[in-house]
């Protein structure tokens, strides 16, 4: 199933900007994601990738432009139907944020306790399919601070799927892992894309796993993207900002050092 | 310098404008929170009203007991060259009554549970784990504060009341043991001087303490920023402020009650 031919984004930038303290972070995006792709935004770190994700998912309200989920202005609309769009999304964070005063069972009944009316025994049923599916059955007891960190990530995976959402957000799901786990985690979300026809967005720079799970890529500098297509149109794009990136390459258009603001002025 | 003075008023005023915006969202719940089914379990209730009220007994217990074993002594000095040693009784019991239970419970509350809160919030804050709450769709206010907000609420006063007898028994001791009063004399004549109303405005200002103790170290905890060190410093502020806004709110209270005459 190829999606990039749907007529139909999910989620659609028009013209998004965001600026933090005079630095632009987010610079005249737009973007479409289709319905059931795997979406892949890469870029160096401070490049307003996360931002741009957090953007989409409706916690940075963007200073211009607009953010459209299923044809809905998420920024335009009140807080109550936000947060109603909102129970639609999964999200994986970078550091997984499991709440640390809750067990992994309690962690992945939070949004079916908070948003469903199903009964205790109904939701058990949930958290054990969902454990089974991210491989940690027999876990359910344990504390955030008992498991290892590749754990806690599945951990968060699922209770990022646990209403079954139509978009997943992924913020550097495999960094900080060890390749076997990040392997791991590249595949469950290929996999929860597949199966749950689920709609993925995923930030990270893991060259890996960009090219293992992508349908589609954007390339992000500076809070403008650069490029947007598939992995293979990446891999041969031309444009030097790509080859630099996926080569990791320290010389290019990417400047790491500053110009030379000069180490001599600094004396 | 008029600069640096105007930017701190516009701090201050920025920080009173968040601390009512956190006020108004937790009075919001706790009001439209029940019609919604969006109350917090009573477990959550619970949990923190275990933890910040009765963790906090042993403490409040020996902090007001022991200022009753002092107040006793002291009082005794003065009186005692007045031949009117029989009325620490009622004095050690109107004083931690009106005064000292509400007010020294509330800054051992805010030094235990205040910080704590912050501390919790705070390290929730600086893990992701508040925005994870937010994208859940599940608010962060409703779903933090108003459990610890109503803890504190039920468990100030309680604590106080608590405060109270253990400072009456603290002068008790002292007036029965060293000053020589029978106690059955002791208790008569503090329960012939105590009146209902000095122990309720009391029990106000625990109420008022308690939300005091709630709002600050919810705040401070929402608000922090940066690592930890940050959620070092949103501990310390949330007891400072919660001990100078106690300090403050007990003199206005203290000030309404006596000029109304009530």
């Amino acid at each position: 199933m190829k999606p990039t031919d749907s007529k139909n984004p999910v989620i659609s930038l028009k013209n998004v900007s965001k600026t933090f303290q005079n630095k632009k972070v987010i610079d005249n995006v737009s973007l479409d994601i289709y319905a059931g792709e795997t979406f892949i935004i890469m870029g160096c770190s401070g490049s307003g990738k996360s931002t741009l994700l957090r953007v989409m998912n409706g916690t940075i309200r963007p200073d211009e432009g607009h953010v459209f989920i299923k044809d809905k202005d998420i920024y335009h609309i009140s807080d109550e139907a936000l947060a109603n769009i909102k129970k639609n999304f999964g999200m994986l964070f970078q550091y997984s944020a499991l709440l640390d005063s809750m067990t992994v069972e309690e962690n992945v009944a939070l949004p079916l306790d908070e948003h469903t009316k199903l009964a205790d025994e109904i939701i058990k049923i949930i958290i054990k399919m969902k454990l089974s599916l991210v491989g940690l059955r027999g876990y359910e007891k344990y504390y955030p601070s008992q498991i290892s960190g590749g754990m806690r990530k599945r951990v968060g995976l699922a209770r990022a799927i646990a209403l079954d959402p139509d978009i997943v957000f992924y913020d550097e799901p495999t960094s900080g892992l060890d390749p076997v786990v990040g392997g791991v985690i590249d595949k469950l979300i290929k996999d929860l894309s597949a199966k749950l026809l689920m709609t993925s967005v995923v930030v990270t720079h893991d060259m890996q796993s960009v090219f293992g799970i992508a349908d589609r890529i954007a390339m992000v500098h500076k809070g403008a993207i650069v490029a947007v297509g598939t992995p293979d149109e990446i891999r041969r794009s031309d444009n030097p900002y790509i080859q630099q990136f996926i080569n990791g390459r320290p010389e290019g258009p990417i400047d790491f050092f500053k110009e030379d603001i000069g180490i001599i002025q600094d004396f | 310098m008029v600069s640096r003075i105007g930017k701190a008023v516009i701090e201050y005023l920025e920080w009173g404008k968040g601390v009512g915006a956190l006020l108004s969202g937790i009075v919001y719940w706790i009001v439209f929170g029940p019609f919604k089914g969006k109350f917090p379990r009573r477990r959550y209730i619970f949990q923190q009203m275990v933890f910040a009220g009765l963790r906090s007994v042993l403490l409040v217990f020996f902090v007001d007991f022991f200022t009753g074993i002092v107040l006793a002594m002291q009082t005794a000095y003065q009186l005692e060259k007045m031949g009117a040693v029989i009325y620490v009784a009622s004095l050690v019991a109107v004083s931690m009554c009106r005064e000292l239970s509400p007010v020294l419970t509330g800054l051992v509350v805010a030094g235990r549970a205040g910080s704590a809160i912050a501390a919790e919030l705070g390290t929730m804050k600086v893990t992701e784990q508040v925005e994870a709450l937010d994208t859940m769709s599940i608010n962060p206010v409703r779903f933090l504060c108003v459990s610890r907000f109503l803890a504190l609420l039920l468990m100030v006063p309680c604590l106080v009341i608590l405060g109270n007898l253990s400072g009456i028994l603290g002068g008790f001791i002292v007036g029965t043991g060293s000053l020589h009063i029978n106690p059955d004399l002791y208790m008569q004549t503090t329960f012939k001087h105590l009146e209902i109303k000095d122990v309720y405005t009391g029990l106000i200002k625990a109420v008022v303490f308690g939300m005091i103790i709630a709002l600050i170290a919810c705040f401070e905890g929402l608000n922090t920023k940066g690592g930890a060190e940050g959620v070092g410093r949103a501990t310390t502020r949330s007891v400072v402020i919660s001990f100078i806004l106690i300090i403050l709110a007990d003199c206005v209270i203290t000030a309404f009650f006596y000029f109304s005459k009530i």
